[in-house]
């Protein structure tokens, strides 16, 4: 569906059911230079099981307007304007890699909102090296190789995948290319720019989850650990063998993961 | 792994997860029609596309996966749907996303059983074609009318062997907001990958050089992702509420694979042209020695090229290698590593010294395919395109005396010396 915030044509899926928002709300918030469809495994479940589901796009990625927004403060009053204008609460947040900044920001800056938030793949900061935020800048395509090139495990590079018939890689490849050509840059900036995640973390007071790839290149154990340390007892689960793109790589098990803390978190009925 | 697998690699590799069981190393063969659901819950989940899985092999099947992943792959597509045959492929194709008063401009230098597809059989169903002259991409902005909606052509033109100027024609595509959909059969990936140029699908016959053993019939259409469906109101099977699926708007839930999701999910439960598991492994053994074939394929045409030029009863040779070629530049540009394996020649004394060298050829087998790791002749215009009017055959280049060649994989010398027999059958219908 389409609305407008901020004078700007946002989109998000809902999962194949309308947006009711007398239904408990899970809104996923995907990584950068990514689209809602890493949600495509996630996002329906629940729509069809009691929920309802905004699966967005970020400002300027595939269906929504830009420019692309330039910093997670930013993105979090962003997300926090769609809750006002769509007039929900109790919603949880399912965020992905740059989402799950955006998560801790939003969370502790407007914590009556949220039920819950599951962080997947991620610290308290992404600190992004400058090769990749020069290429996004000058050479975007090559920007594309490096983010799909790390944060796909060997499922992603081996063309394996739940969807039979389907790439992974080849499909990140198009999104990437398909969002307006300053987006991934933008996002990029936006993650290394960062510095707030450990006070927001502390800030965070609605239950929390944190879903760590075994084989994440992007953001790694030693991140993951940190973001664990500083929300307090966020439930935590491990992918082993999935890289960084965890709701691709493996979404049968995100979603079973999701199912249970967000089933417990914030029901239906 | 953190680098992306390059050709040789994902021809061996790509799609297949080892048997977790058994540890078989060989893609296995799940010859079978259907698969048992852990819970209630799962089936329904599999059955709504909430999540992926098999649930009959009409629609999806292990074995057919990993071909399609490997396809996917070696393409650049973001998604791919193998059929039983490469004009199933073609068909589903196009009827994903054409219906009633929708039209196709499409080139006429096609496989005939494509020209009379679009002649003769999606007519009935009130979709029409115009058609173009490969060479001449001015024809092909002229032949698009307001409710045009497919561009079609393919690569290399069956039999003429003209090379279609991919780019220009992916620009006439973009400009009107249209898919160029190309038939890739007789460049395969290998020789060309057309999505880098401006395809938006790829249909192939797999039953030829992807296979390449000639032991099992295949199709498959690779979605490029690349093609903006939401940026015009044509095409409502993809971006509208599809109501077998709970109203699923495939553009928004799966973006880049929604073309690709749209045959799964209505022609392969509709139609059900589905590839069968033990065809699906045949073509996989075959493309795991795609590049070796396709290169061994390229020495054979250029050795066999410099032999029927300079031979006295042949009265002319055609392939895009040749300099004379009209389609040499473009043939240089799109497919560098080589033109295809199909040579087309005339046999001085026409029709009978034609029919006289295909009889007494023995290793050069006479029969209706292309792509075999053998080699194989036959003559158009009695047979593949026997079924076209006088008009068509003129506009697919297609001359009575024409014998066309598929080159296979035999020592040379062996198939020069087959030829030579051919030739001195050949020799009393000659000239002079």
């Amino acid at each position: 569906m389409y609305f407008e915030i901020n004078g700007k044509q946002v989109f998000a899926t809902t999962g194949g059911k309308p947006f009711d928002k007398s239904k408990p709300t899970i809104v996923f918030l995907h990584g950068s230079g990514f689209d809602h469809t890493v949600w495509s495994l996630q996002s329906r479940f629940f729509a069809f099981r009691g929920y309802s589901v905004l699966s967005l796009d970020l400002p300027g990625h595939t269906h929504s307007e830009g420019p692309p927004l330039e910093s997670i403060e930013v993105m979090a009053d962003w997300l926090h304007d769609i809750f006002e204008s769509l007039d929900i609460d109790d919603v949880s947040l399912v965020a992905h890699s740059q989402g799950c900044l955006v998560g801790l920001e939003l969370a502790s800056r407007y914590p009556d909102r949220l039920r819950s938030v599951s962080f997947i793949t991620s610290g308290l900061e992404t600190p992004v090296n400058d090769a990749l935020l020069n290429a996004a800048r000058e050479n975007p395509e090559s920007a594309i190789a490096m983010m799909l090139g790390w944060g796909y495990g060997s499922a992603g590079h081996l063309h394996r995948g739940p969807i039979p018939g389907n790439s992974m890689v080849s499909g990140g490849r198009k999104i990437m290319r398909g969002n307006t050509p300053d987006a991934l840059s933008t996002d990029l900036h936006a993650c290394n720019n960062y510095k707030n995640g450990v006070a927001a973390a502390e800030k965070v007071n609605c239950p929390t989850q944190v879903i760590v790839a075994g084989k994440d290149r992007m953001a790694p154990k030693k991140a993951t650990d940190k973001l664990i340390e500083h929300l307090g007892s966020p439930a935590v689960a491990v992918i082993r063998e999935s890289g960084h793109i965890v709701p691709q790589e493996a979404p049968d098990k995100c979603r079973s993961l999701l199912k249970d803390f967000i089933f417990k978190n914030n029901p239906t009925t | 792994m953190s680098r992306f697998l390059n050709f040789d690699t994902l021809a061996l590799h790509a799609g297949q997860v080892v048997d977790p069981e058994f540890g078989a190393r060989a893609a296995p063969i799940y010859q079978t029609t259907s698969y048992v659901f852990p819970d209630t819950d799962t089936a329904s989940s599999i059955f709504n596309l909430e999540r992926g899985g098999h649930a009959y092999s009409r629609i999806t099947n292990p074995t057919v996966g990993v071909l399609e992943q490997r396809i996917a792959a070696l393409e650049g597509g973001s998604a791919a749907v193998c059929t039983a045959s490469g004009m199933a492929a073609t068909f589903c194709a196009i009827t994903a996303i054409l219906g009633q008063g929708d039209h196709i401009v499409a080139s006429t230098q096609m496989y005939g059983g494509n020209i009379s597809l679009m002649k003769n059989t999606l007519p009935r169903f009130g979709i029409t074609a115009s058609f173009f002259d490969p060479t001449d991409t001015d024809a092909c902005r002229a032949a698009i009318q307001d409710n045009t909606k497919l561009i079609y052509g393919e690569l290399i033109g069956n039999p003429g062997l003209d090379i279609l100027d991919l780019e220009a024609i992916g620009k006439i595509g973009a400009d009107h907001n249209i898919p160029v959909m190309i038939d890739a059969t007789f460049n395969t990936p290998y020789l060309c990958r057309c999505f880098d140029y401006g395809a938006n699908m790829i249909v192939h016959s797999v039953t030829k050089w992807m296979g390449g053993h000639g032991v099992a019939i295949g199709g498959v259409v690779v979605d490029g992702g690349n093609f903006d469906w939401g940026a015009t109101d044509k095409y409502p099977t993809i971006t509208e509420p599809y109501a077998p699926f709970s109203g699923i708007n495939l553009w928004e839930e799966f973006g880049p694979s929604a073309f690709a999701t749209r045959i799964r999910a209505e022609a392969m439960r509709d139609i059900g042209p589905s590839m069968s598991p033990m065809n699906a492994f045949l073509l996989l053994q075959g493309i795991e020695t795609l590049s070796l074939r396709m290169d061994k394929h390229m020495s054979n045409t250029m050795e066999l090229l410099d032999y029927l030029s300079n031979h006295d009863q042949v009265s002319w040779v055609n392939h895009p290698s040749l300099p004379s070629h009209s389609s040499h530049e473009l043939a240089k540009k799109y497919l560098p590593k080589g033109a295809g394996s199909i040579v087309s020649f005339g046999v001085e004394g026409g029709r009978e010294a034609g029919k006289a060298f295909i009889e007494n050829c023995e290793l050069a087998s006479h029969l209706a395919n292309v792509g075999d790791a053998k080699t194989l002749i036959i003559h158009p215009a009695t047979t593949t395109h026997s079924r076209i009017d006088a008009d068509a055959l003129v506009a697919a280049g297609i001359t009575e005396d024409m014998v066309r060649l598929s080159v296979g994989l035999e020592d040379v010398a062996d198939i020069k010396a087959d030829f030579e027999n051919g030739f001195r059958a050949a020799k009393r219908f000659a000239k002079g």
